[in-house]
């Protein structure tokens, strides 16, 4: 029997199994935190920040991405309050800045009601969130992809920027918020406390990749 | 290339990091440069991705991808360095050496290349010339030094070719 933990988050109390992560936790007790980079049930690599939550120590509060944090016994999780909605939407922000095509961004945008893009459009292909390298590394199982070089000069490569490494599975392309569309079968739920999320007439659009089932 | 100097090289190495990044100092000071064939080599004997191997290839500003000569230069144009005028030495070499910056000399004698901090920022401006550290520096100097590796250089040319 895998040992169990209890934790709060957003004040409900979920029971999950020791070494979860708090976005998992959160997700598979229908509460929902918007989250970008995450591929459920793969290593977790906190690259997109949309994940965030405060965490809650002796009366202090901490803000971490929740998918690579590790849910622990009695720890006390904020995943909606003003403090983290605002940074959230900031953070949203300026991924919609950096890529401003995104179909799938946009949608988070609206669903976390970010109400204008305060930066400079860069208009990018790629926000670096890493899922086409996760894909790559444990779905496909070949590893071919990787970030390279740092700084603002950071992209996604190939070794030796050779084709040939790729073996055409497309599983990073299926999972490329540049790519793919925003998830549009899902009904409303609400349970991520938008009130888009409630309202039927911005239905298909809205959830845009919610992992909740 | 010779691809025993790379087994050479990998000869009892594991694969944590730290050995591909050892293997890479190794390769890097043998050769200059990393050659496609070494970086293959190495994933493929220490198991490593190798998207694992070109990544550090090309973060590290102590690894390059292209060969370099046989002389390295490297001005820090770090905060400290700028501000006491890396800049003008920067000029400096590129000028007498008549290069770009990351290029090395049409006779492969010199590579230049910038970084930025080297974590000498009291002796600032530093420039490095062959893993050497020079503090304090100064166009001028700079020039003599640059002159004087090529007249040693020159004369051990001669020294070969009369021998
Ligand atoms: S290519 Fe797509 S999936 Fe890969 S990091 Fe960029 S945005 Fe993310
Ligand atoms: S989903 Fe957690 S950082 Fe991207
Ligand atoms: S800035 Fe040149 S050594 Fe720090």
């Amino acid at each position: 029997m895998p040992e169990m933990v209890t934790l709060a988050i957003d004040e409900q109390e979920v029971e999950v199994e020791e070494g979860t992560n708090v976005l998992a936790a959160a997700l598979g007790a229908g509460i929902c935190i918007p989250n970008l980079c995450y591929l459920p049930g793969l290593k977790p690599t906190g690259a997109c920040r949309v994940c965030i939550v405060e965490v809650e120590k002796n009366g202090r509060t901490k803000m971490t991405a929740s998918c690579t944090l590790e849910a622990k016994d009695g720890m006390v999780i904020h995943a909606h309050s003003e403090n983290v909605l605002r940074a959230r939407r900031n953070i949203v922000e300026l991924l919609v800045a950096e890529a401003p095509e995104s179909e799938v961004l946009q949608v988070l945008a609206e669903r976390i009601e970010v109400e204008d893009v305060r930066y400079p459009e860069r208009d990018n292909d790629c926000i670096l969130c890493g899922r086409c390298v996760t894909a790559c590394a444990e779905i496909a199982a070949t590893g071919a992809k990787g970030s390279i070089g740092r700084g603002m000069n950071r992209h996604i490569g190939l070794p030796f920027y050779n084709e040939e490494y790729c073996q055409k599975c497309y599983e990073c392309r299926e999972r490329c918020p540049m790519e793919i569309a925003p998830q549009s079968r899902r009904d409303p739920c609400g349970v991520c406390g938008s009130e888009l999320s409630k309202n039927e007439d911005l239905i298909p659009e809205m959830c845009g990749d919610c992992e909740l089932d | 290339m010779d691809l025993a100097r790379v087994d050479a090289i990998l000869e009892g190495r594991g694969s944590e990091p730290f050995d591909v990044m050892e293997v890479l100092q190794d390769i890097q000071e043998e050769f200059r440069y990393l050659p496609e064939d070494a970086m293959r080599q190495t994933a493929e004997i220490l198991q490593v991705p190798l998207i694992e191997v070109f990544r550090l290839a090309n973060f590290y500003k102590a690894f390059s991808l292209k060969p370099r000569g046989r002389h390295l230069i490297t001005v820090c144009t770090g905060t400290a360095c700028h501000v006491q005028g890396a800049r003008k030495l920067g000029d400096q070499v590129l000028g007498q050496l008549k290069v770009g910056p990351g290029e090395t000399t049409q006779d492969g004698a010199f590579t230049v290349e910038t970084v930025n901090c080297v974590g000498a920022c009291a002796l600032a401006p530093v420039v490095i010339i062959d893993g050497e550290y020079y503090d304090h520096m100064t166009p001028k100097k700079l020039r003599k030094l640059i002159s004087r590796i090529r007249k040693v250089d020159a004369q051990e040319e001669e020294t070969r070719t009369n021998a």
